[in-house]
């Protein structure tokens, strides 16, 4: 489990990100694609692939990749 | 089913003209077209027609029947209940009972349950369950989170005595805590209808609802299904002593092609054993979802002869969800009927 990893999963749980396009300082929510399907489909990502429930909260309190990592993994 | 239909790509103003966006919905959610009513048509007119349609296909007289049960989120009165108003309607006999549950996506297992119990607790011969929403007309048209997600419809099963022996296992289940997700919060009594419950207001998503619309906190609507459904599954099917495997069918509600697949998934139970397609032909149905699917997608399975083991699961607003485990043989399923009324 990396932030590079959680980043990935990230780029392929969200439709029309491509892969490599983002970084951990990027600011997810402020992405074109952020929208109330993506919400859905992170919250799927992060319950298949690091077991936890995802609160809508915990999306509302992170911007950056970074931040949203340290949540689901801290 | 309302005979108007409304698709998704015919809305792309609804979404700023993002066609990505609305490519994205079909794809994953599963959203395509939905039937919905014209103003004046109620989920009550719904149910009568298909109660109708019922009535003919069984030759059932309205004297046959003891008990009528509505479910219904969206009735044509907050007085009297939706059933008091068909009993009339369906010229149903003085000695009828007739009683509303006011439950969502979860009502019509209720509904069932408390036919079930009825029936086998020997105080009704034939029960008329009558299923159905406009969820449609409380949904702001500008709320595009919602909006192009709900249809309408209304539905009527029979539940009679028989001298085939056949068991049934029901779960229920309540987090009351959770009832703020799904809500329409203002037009009762706790917030009554008023100049600024109906002022419209824009979200952080730039989504347009009043507090007398329908709210939904969808990420956690998503989370409380993916999580609660396959428990409640597992622990039926444990509980009835039936391996998953040897279930035929697993009728979820229809809320959309996502979160059934995710459900699915958790269970580990092949998606062919799962209708998924309802949403896309007629929307979320609220209530009537499950028996929209059992008519539509699963009508001719279930009308050949054999016994096929179902699992019937609703889960929505409560937040409430509840499960059966049925051995149905031979179950007569009639065609889904266009509700052409308007008065």
């Amino acid at each position: 489990m990396s932030l590079q990893r959680f980043i990935e999963d990230f780029e392929e749980a969200v439709e029309d990100i491509e892969p490599n396009s983002l970084t951990a300082a990027t600011n997810f929510k402020a992405l074109e694609a952020w929208d109330s399907l993506a919400v859905l489909t992170v919250i799927a990502m992060v319950d298949a692939e690091y077991d936890l429930r995802l609160k809508a909260d915990i999306l509302k309190d992170c911007d950056t990749l970074e931040a949203l990592y340290a949540r689901v993994t801290g | 089913m309302p005979s108007l239909e409304k698709c998704i790509d015919d809305e792309v103003d609804l979404f700023g003209g993002n066609e990505k966006q609305i490519a994205r919905l079909k794809k994953t959610i599963g959203l395509d077209r939905r039937r919905v009513v014209e103003p004046g048509t109620t989920a009550a007119d719904l149910c009568e027609t298909a109660a109708r349609r019922l009535m003919v296909a069984m030759d059932l007289q309205p004297t046959h029947i003891d008990t009528v049960i509505c479910v219904t989120q969206t009735p044509d009165y907050s007085q009297p209940c939706n059933a008091a108003v068909l009993h009339g309607r369906l010229d149903l006999p003085k000695s009828c009972a007739a009683l509303d549950v006011n439950l969502g996506c979860s009502g019509y297992v209720y509904g069932l349950w408390l036919a079930h119990m009825m029936v086998s607790a020997g105080g009704c011969e034939r029960v008329l369950l009558l299923a159905g929403d406009t969820i449609s007309q409380i949904v702001n048209p500008k709320d595009r989170a919602l909006a192009p997600l709900f249809g309408d419809g209304g539905s009527a099963t029979l539940v009679q005595r028989s001298e085939v022996e056949a068991q049934a296992w029901f779960s229920l289940q309540t987090d009351g805590k959770g009832f703020d997700r799904l809500i329409v919060p203002a037009g009762g009594q706790r917030a009554p209808s008023s100049r600024e419950t109906q002022a419209e207001v824009v979200d952080d998503a730039g989504n347009v609802r009043s507090a007398e619309n329908l709210f939904m906190d969808g990420a956690e609507i998503f989370n409380f299904s993916i999580v609660e459904e396959p428990k409640a599954v597992r622990d039926l099917v444990d509980y009835a002593e039936v391996e998953l495997d040897a279930v035929d069918y697993f009728v979820f509600h229809q809320a959309n092609r996502y979160i059934l697949s995710n459900i699915a998934k958790r269970l580990k139970i092949d998606p062919s054993k799962v209708p998924m397609q309802t949403v896309e032909r007629y929307g979320n149905q609220s209530s009537a979802s499950i028996p929209s699917a059992l008519c539509g997608e699963l009508g001719e399975q279930l009308c050949s002869p054999g016994t096929r083991r179902v699992l019937l699961s609703g889960f929505g607003v409560g937040l409430s969800w509840a499960s059966v485990l049925l051995d149905l043989s031979q179950l007569s399923v009639c065609e889904i009927v266009d509700c052409t009324t308007s008065d």
